[in-house]
């Protein structure tokens, strides 16, 4: 190590730094990116939604601007599903795919690491364009005509439809990869049906997204040329179809609140058996239902387009669709009771955010089917009634889930643990904060208070379920910081978790914490869906390594780099001067011949 | 993009190289982008409030142009033939082949945005121009990137290093996508071109 | 072609199908190509059996194009199930949403279909 004299060494040792993760293609860094890239833009998103609560606290509220207001509520969801949840679920895939079967790395490393810089790319042009003229302001299903170039003056939708393309491109390549990874690189004895849930549902949600993100990309690209090239693909005065757009988006969209969901029924399926030392109850049940919900979920979408006039009997299918789909979400939340029946449990904290995850998705979830029917959700469609229920579909459900992979996997990731206190204070705060913001939006929505507007008159009897709200955001605000303070210190610990804290029953509790750069030293052998516990029960030890271990990893490569930048570079061409695609178009070109031919040996 | 490490290179869970494995998957992707496609194009079909409707299409060329990225097929096939044999020769033949099939394609396609663009079709013309439009261009689209992608395999292959003992492999994925984006003309030509109007 | 051998030894698992197959296979896909165009231009004389027709012809060509020259029916049979899940989708969901917007009850007003719930008031 370069000593503080030595300030040229420093320097240099922190540009090799900055060199080395600039070029890494170690899922466990690049799953560390994701995941600190997702976690920040979860911050600031956070923030326009506090914004937009304390507009909301009192009627008349004056904080932000109409035009604002609706560039913030825009931008929160945006930020939340495609810069927040999908990266900090694509964080914990990085790292725990090739751990969790026993592999030493994703099945393409450079394409991993082309996934990150391609989303960091694509998030910052949907970021930036609050500094560029405006953000996104049609909601963030963006309905037509809302998104014609007559009401939307700005060009915000066109950097929602430059950035959610870029964003789509950089999780189908990523989908591509872990599915790619979890079919054919299984450590010997893992057979599909002993993979840990969570690889399950990592491998539903990329088929998801595979299978969804051309439908909503062919959408993106229609407005894009709506916009800028004359077509009249969505509107109507002009022979256009503005239901196009609804179905387009929903066929995407749907599977879409699966894909937000399902990484966190995989992290709670994990974390209960372990908190309560016993095996999760129902394996196979639980698999086919996730499997089911993959399927059943592209089978759905119209449900969002019940009050567009869709007809009778196509209004009955997909009730009844709609009904179906929550029978094998309810197996599920049945397993993971059974799990817990009976069982030793002990309440981590990340065992605390595992059962909150339980019972909120089981209020989201059920509010959820309340919509299957079309008459309820005639009355319910754009009142603060649905933004009750996704809430506790994705705060409740997939946000908590989250948590309880953070507290569970922190000691392996960083070889520390996070301090139970403060994470059951950040718990029950966050716990009180959530059901006090997103409860009474229930009580709201039925009483009539639509989504959407940016304030209200005094007198509807709206306010003070909105003021209740706006304080139980800032509980949730205020939970945040209690996690952030949380992780500082933890940082500043020295890193002493053990291989094993928890005694979990998964391959990535047979490394070290944190693991090395190889993963593995000797991967164990695979008897059951719960390696760890059988070997041990039938006294199977993993061999020592032997002496002179040398595993051979792939080189870094500069060359995703390039090709990311090149590809954001196209975007920002199509959002302000065509001269700029050719520009990106050459470096990408110069990107793809440099990977075709840098040796990988 | 080889893979991580030398066991696994050798060893897959399901038997099958991981690349041919992702192009497959890619391809079930493109499906349902061609679909959404396609879905566009038939929700529109009737729909022209103003300017030429399908009745524009002149069967001739659109026929030669078909032929022409059917046989491109064709040698593509007989290229795997030759990389899987040992015949490198007869692989880099048909290669060339391949990619100039590709561009007479491309060529046809060009002309007959030209002509229908005189003829008064454009972008904003009607509902029938745009999905036509952007229907058979991203299927256009797709064969310049596949003439791009052979033309790098054959390059690399013309190269002194060559692919390698790899190159059955290379040739082969790369043949997946060519044939894909020829079935996909396959089902464009029958329901674009040949089923009328009603 | 002194790196011939090394070529053939890196896959031993190849189709079995010969040069004169594949030129077999060219001839069908073109001669039923021919017969879809000769198809088209007696729309008036072939009624409803002209739709059908072309469809499976076309369906026949896919299959063929898959089968024999990508490989699929002598590989391995994973690609199959993984391609034909995506195929099979996309052609469900374009069906759906076509007959969605065929059926779409908001357009019947006046004109009406025989079910339509405008009819019933
Ligand atoms: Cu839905």
């Amino acid at each position: 190590m370069a000593t503080a004299t030595d300030g040229v060494g420093t320097v240099q040792a922190e540009q090799s730094k900055v060199w080395e993760w600039l070029t890494t293609v170690d899922h466990k860094k690049i799953g560390t990116m994701y995941g600190i890239t997702g976690f920040t833009y979860f911050l600031i998103s956070g923030l326009t939604a506090l914004a937009i609560r304390t507009q909301l606290a009192v009627p008349n509220g004056n904080v932000l601007s109409a035009e604002l207001y609706n560039q913030f509520f825009t931008m929160h969801a945006l930020m939340m599903i495609f810069l927040a949840i999908m990266p900090m679920g694509a964080s914990f895939f990085n790292y725990f795919i090739p751990l969790q079967i026993g592999a030493r790395d994703v099945a393409f490393p450079r394409l991993n690491a082309l996934s990150y810089w391609v989303f960091l790319s694509g998030s910052l042009i949907l970021f930036s364009s609050f500094f560029l003229g405006g953000a996104p302001d049609a909601g963030w299903f963006a309905y037509a005509p809302l998104t014609d170039a007559k009401y939307s003056v700005g060009s915000g939708l066109d950097f929602y439809c430059v950035g959610l393309i870029i964003l789509g491109l950089s999780s189908l390549m990523a989908s591509l990869n872990f599915a790619v990874t979890i079919l054919n690189m299984r450590a010997p004895g893992m057979t599909m049906m002993r993979l840990p849930v969570y690889m399950w549902m990592t491998l539903v949600v990329s088929f998801l997204l595979i299978l969804s993100l051309p439908i909503v990309t062919v959408a993106l690209v229609m407005l894009y040329f709506d916009r800028n090239f004359t077509t009249n693909f969505f509107t109507p005065e002009t022979g256009g179809d503005p239901i196009l757009w609804q179905h387009l988006f929903w066929l995407f969209g749907h599977p879409e609140v699966y894909v937000l969901i399902l990484p966190s029924m995989g992290i709670v399926s994990e974390v209960i058996p372990v908190f309560s030392r016993k095996p999760l109850f129902g394996y196979a049940a639980i698999v086919f239902a996730g499997a089911s919900i993959g399927v059943l979920g592209f089978g759905v979408w119209a449900h969002h387009m019940f009050t567009t006039g869709l007809g009778t009997v196509p209004a009955l299918v997909f009730s009844a669709t709609t009904m179906g789909i929550g029978v094998p979400t309810g197996v599920k939340i049945f397993n993971w009771l059974s799990t817990m029946y009976g069982g030793s449990i002990r309440f981590t904290t990340s065992m605390y955010f595992a059962v909150a995850f339980i019972a909120m998705f089981t209020i989201g979830g059920i509010s959820g089917v309340m919509h299957a029917s079309p008459a309820v959700d005639s009355q319910h469609q754009d009142t603060y009634f649905v933004v009750a229920h996704i809430h506790y579909v994705l705060f409740g459900g997939a946000i908590m889930g989250i948590f309880s992979g953070i507290f569970y996997w922190w000691p392996k990731m960083t070889g520390r643990f996070l301090s139970e206190i403060s994470g059951k204070w950040s718990f029950w705060v966050m716990f009180a904060g959530m059901n006090l913001t997103f409860f009474p939006m229930h009580f709201l929505g039925v009483s009539g208070m639509p989504r959407r507007i940016y304030t209200y008159d005094e007198g509807f009897g709206w306010d003070d379920w909105n003021m209740v709200a706006t304080i139980g955001s800032y509980l949730i605000g205020v939970s945040i910081l209690i996690f952030l303070i949380n992780v500082f210190r933890t940082m500043r610990q020295p890193a002493t978790a053990p291989d094993n804290p928890w005694d979990a029953p998964t391959l990535e509790w047979a490394t070290s914490s944190p693991p090395p750069e190889h993963d593995f030293d000797v991967v164990p052998e695979v008897h059951s869906s719960m390696p760890l516990w059988t070997n041990r029960e039938m006294g199977i030890v993993t061999p020592e390594a032997p002496e002179g271990l040398h595993i051979h990893l792939p080189p870094s490569s500069y060359m995703p780099l390039i090709l990311a930048i090149g590809v954001g570079l196209i975007g920002v061409g199509l959002l302000s001067h065509l001269a700029l695609v050719g520009i990106g178009v050459a470096i990408s070109t110069y990107g793809v011949w440099g990977w075709s031919i840098e040796p990988t040996d | 993009m080889s893979a991580a490490t030398h066991e696994t290179e050798h060893h897959t869970s399901l038997g099958v190289d991981n690349r041919k494995l992702l192009m497959w998957i890619f391809l079930a992707s493109e499906c349902l982008f061609f679909g959404s496609l396609l879905s566009t194009y038939l929700i529109f079909k009737g729909e022209s409030l103003s300017g030429p409707g399908t009745d524009i299409f002149a069967f001739e060329i659109t026929s030669i142009s078909t032929f022409v990225l059917l046989m491109s097929s064709l040698s593509m096939v007989l290229a795997v033939y030759g990389a899987q044999h040992g015949q490198l020769g007869l692989m880099k033949l048909m290669l060339l082949c391949t990619i100039l099939l590709g561009l007479v394609f491309l060529g046809f396609q060009v002309y007959e945005f030209k002509t229908f663009a005189s003829e008064g079709l454009t972008l904003s013309t009607n509902q029938f121009g745009a999905s036509f439009y952007i229907l058979t261009g991203f299927h256009g689209c797709h064969v310049g990137v596949g003439v791009l992608y052979l033309s790098s395999l054959l390059i690399s292959s013309v190269r002194r290093n060559g692919i390698g003992k790899e190159t059955p492999l290379y040739i082969d994925i790369g043949g997946l996508y060519w044939h894909f984006v020829d079935i996909v003309w396959i089902v464009l030509f029958t329901v674009v071109y040949l089923i009328p109007a009603y | 072609m002194a790196d011939m051998n090394a070529v053939h030894d890196a896959h031993d698992e190849h189709p079995t199908t010969t040069i004169r197959e594949y030129l077999i296979i060219g001839l069908v896909l073109s001669v039923i190509t021919a017969v879809e165009l000769v198809m088209s231009l007696y729309e008036d004389e072939l009624g409803v059996v002209l739709i059908p027709g072309l469809l499976i012809f076309s369906a026949i060509k896919f299959v063929i194009v898959v089968a024999m020259f990508m490989h699929l029916k002598f590989d391995s049979i994973r690609f199959t199930q993984i391609f034909a899940f995506g195929f099979v989708l996309a052609t469900c969901l374009l069906i759906a949403v076509v007959v969605l917007f065929a059926y779409d009850a908001t357009d019947a007003i006046g004109g009406g279909f025989i079910g339509d719930p405008i009819e019933h008031h």
